[in-house]
């Protein structure tokens, strides 16, 4: 590297400025050349010196007179000193004055200034009128794509086909039937160019408002539909009562039963159809059934995987018992039945109770032993994460660290972390016991109680790591090959937390998921994109 | 104002005293352009001054200090929930304890800090002034004093550049580099 280049990349860590790569470029060049150290130290101290320059001249405090160090020039000394050390200075003043075993009050003003100062403690935000409740069929145009429990866009939405469910924020239901053109324009107002829309308006919503080329509806209370077309329009009361604002004509109130047809200009009072509208009420049932499909084709494919002699571990997390069958029969060497510790019983990804686990008790995991070397791993899994309030959100751990053992989890940042342990120290120059394979950033708060499977694939025969978010490749890297390990072994290992804390020492890492899993499959083999994609297809509520 | 102390504490006292620029330049070489590293080296000599009367005097002071400053880097680290993308491998950070000495040119350093800044053009000097007097962050600083961020980082690497480098050739005229 050359010199110019590494100094720019100390400055930037100095600044706070340094990307990730960047950070590893210079880690590794400190790592091999005391020069570049050197340079390091430098200009750290330059910093140093800088600021005790600039403290001083800005007539900072000075320090006190240290007692001691005869053999440094006073006036130099107090003078560097002042504004790198003021503060320690000042304080080992109080100290000394202090008798010696009185508690010693430090720090913690200054660390809270100091968050403020980062902004790191920002409140996170998210932008949107309403989410995603239920869907039937979509289709929606332009590539969007809706995924149940996702936040709504701005912007005209385009439903082909299909039946979609909106909670407003408002409290407000929206049921909407393709084709429809509509845009949520505020938790309170709603725009329909096209397409037939049922409200439903709780009290705290009563104002809502639903805005036609035809004309607007103000709701007094409770439910309405509207149904527009390139011919007319139509509002239909199905409960309690609207204010109708025509466009050019006299506003009037309509009742529940009442609705009114508006088409040439020419307004026509008709009888409300309620069968004409899907409701939430429907709506639900037919998700139900669609899930009912889903959930029997999905079994179909569970016990064909059973078959798979390439699946060590396949469990599902029913909570009635607390002992976790293994659904791979055909395997030589099975994985153990999973144990369930502190976890407790949730919905699973297609709204049934009871038939996942949720991990945010403290302590929360499966056990489970896996025998075995292998040379290739599949893991997947369906999670839902509530959010990644730790350092580490474990997904698959073995207890210890020992060589050769993987670790599954997810990082505070969103990035799926996975590595398999290849060295104990010592490490040669420039060495890490492992290679971290991570991904890109997949989750953020947006994603949270939302069912997600996640992939990962270490491929020791092609020499690759591929990372999968719902059948779709996040990344897939390289495995270098001083970090290539072709006898992976598991032992002991928790689902969902990491280790077990030792005698006597009862203290351990909060490690453990804040979310919910109800699907785990461990695979001996690389399974292909095709392989992950059909598995999500066929798996995904 | 303070009382007598006694003879092993105000000793004490002076290797902490003396061991004051290597600990700060440890702490800050571990977290690199953390704003926190301040308060992490002020919590390090809280927690040194807590743990004097396990000081064995006559060992090393600067490498025991070492391991109560370590301990507390990564206990900040802990506490900010920080990932381990911008940490060093325990390798380098073990390279660098053992690298980072007591620094006794310090005061010439300083003072020859103080003739260099003195051959920069005003406005560069109170720039550098300026901008180390403040507690902002690049962004916010480039903002305060009307300047583009990748500007303004162009230009304080030059003037760092130019210190250090006029910095040496003083150091090395007095002999002490």
């Amino acid at each position: 590297m050359k010199n110019t280049e590494l100094r720019q990349l100390i400055d930037a860590a100095l600044e706070g400025q340094i990307s990730e790569a960047d950070f590893l470029r210079l880690e590794a060049e400190l790592s091999v050349d005391p020069e570049a150290r050197q340079e390091y130290y430098d200009r750290i101290l330059l910093t140093q010196l800088l600021a005790a320059e600039a403290g001083e001249q800005n007539g900072e405090q000075q320090a006190p007179t240290p007692t001691t160090r005869a053999r440094v020039a006073v006036r130099h000394w107090r003078w560097a000193f002042a504004g790198m050390a003021s503060v320690c200075a000042a304080l080992l003043a109080v100290m000394i004055a202090q008798r010696p075993d009185a508690p010693v009050i430090i720090g913690q003003p200054r660390v809270a200034e100091a968050q403020g100062e980062t902004g790191e403690q920002r409140e996170q935000e998210s932008s949107g009128y309403a989410i995603v409740s239920g869907q039937v069929d979509p289709i929606w145009a332009d590539e969007t794509t809706l995924a149940h429990g996702s936040m709504v866009p701005p912007g005209e939405l385009h439903l082909q086909s299909g039946v979609a469910q909106f909670e407003l924020f408002s409290g407000v239901t929206l049921v909407v039937e393709g084709e429809a053109r509509f845009s949520i324009l505020s938790p309170m107002e709603v725009l329909v160019t096209q397409g037939k829309v049922r409200a439903r308006v709780p009290e705290p919503a009563q104002g809502f408002r639903v805005l036609t080329d035809a004309g607007e509806v103000v709701d007094l209370g409770t439910e309405f539909a509207v149904d527009v077309t390139a011919e007319g329009s139509e509002v239909h009361v199905l409960d309690g009562e609207i204010d109708w604002h025509p466009r050019g004509l006299p506003a009037q109130r309509l009742e529940q039963g009442d609705a009114t047809r508006l088409a040439g200009g020419v307004e026509v009072p008709i009888a409300a159809n309620s069968s004409r509208f899907v409701g939430p009420e429907e709506l639900q049932q037919r998700l139900k059934n669609r899930a009912e499909t889903r959930i029997s084709q999905w079994e179909a494919t569970t016990r064909e995987l059973a078959e798979d002699p390439e699946l060590i571990a396949h469990y599902q997390m029913s909570s009635s018992r607390r002992r976790l069958e293994n659904l791979a029969e055909a395997t030589r060497e099975p994985a153990s039945e999973g144990a369930v510790v502190a976890a407790a019983p949730a919905a699973d990804r297609w709204g049934r109770p009871a038939q996942a686990l949720d991990f945010s008790p403290a302590g929360s995991r499966v056990r489970v032993h896996v025998p075995g070397e292998y040379q290739n791993l599949t893991m997947i899994c369906w999670v839902k994460i509530n959010s990644l309030d730790r350092w580490y959100n474990s997904l698959f751990l073995t207890d210890g660290h020992e060589l050769g053992e993987p670790h599954w989890q997810i990082m505070d940042d969103g990035r799926l972390f996975f590595s398999v342990k290849k060295y104990e120290p010592p490490f040669e120059k420039g060495m890490q016991d492992k290679h971290i394979f991570y991904s890109p950033k997949f989750w953020d708060t947006s994603l949270s109680g939302r069912w997600l499977m996640l992939a990962t694939v270490y491929d020791g025969t092609q020499k690759q790591v591929t990372h999968y978010l719902n059948g779709s490749i996040l990344n897939r890297e390289e495995i270098p090959e001083e970090y290539l390990v072709d006898k992976i072994h598991i032992g002991d290992a928790s689902l969902c937390n990491w280790g077990l804390p030792s005698r006597n020492q009862p203290r351990f890492a909060i490690r453990n998921l804040n979310g919910s899993l109800d699907e785990f499959m461990l695979f001996s083999e690389p399974l292909s994109e095709q392989d992950i994609q059909q598995l999500y297809d066929v798996g995904k509520p | 104002m303070s009382e007598p102390t006694s003879q092993p504490e105000a000793q004490f006292v002076a290797e902490l005293t003396a061991c004051q620029l290597p600990l700060t330049l440890y702490i800050r070489s571990l977290l690199p352009g953390d704003s926190g590293a301040g308060d992490v080296a002020q919590q390090t000599n809280a927690k040194i001054w807590e743990k004097r009367d396990e000081f064995e005097p006559g060992t090393n002071f600067k490498a025991w200090a070492f391991a109560i400053a370590r301990y507390e880097v990564l206990n900040y680290r802990k506490q900010q929930a920080r990932d381990a993308r911008f940490v060093f491998s325990q390798e380098l950070e073990q390279t660098i304890a053992s690298e980072i000495e007591d620094t006794d040119d310090l005061e010439e350093r300083q003072e020859a800090l103080r003739l260099c800044l003195q051959e920069l053009r005003p406005r560069d000097r109170e720039l550098l002034v300026s901008r180390y007097a403040s507690s902002a962050t690049l962004a916010e600083y480039a903002e305060v004093v009307g300047r583009s961020v990748g500007g303004l980082k162009v230009t304080l690497h030059r003037l760092r550049t130019a210190l250090l480098e006029c910095m040496k050739r003083r150091l090395s005229k007095w002999g002490t580099a």
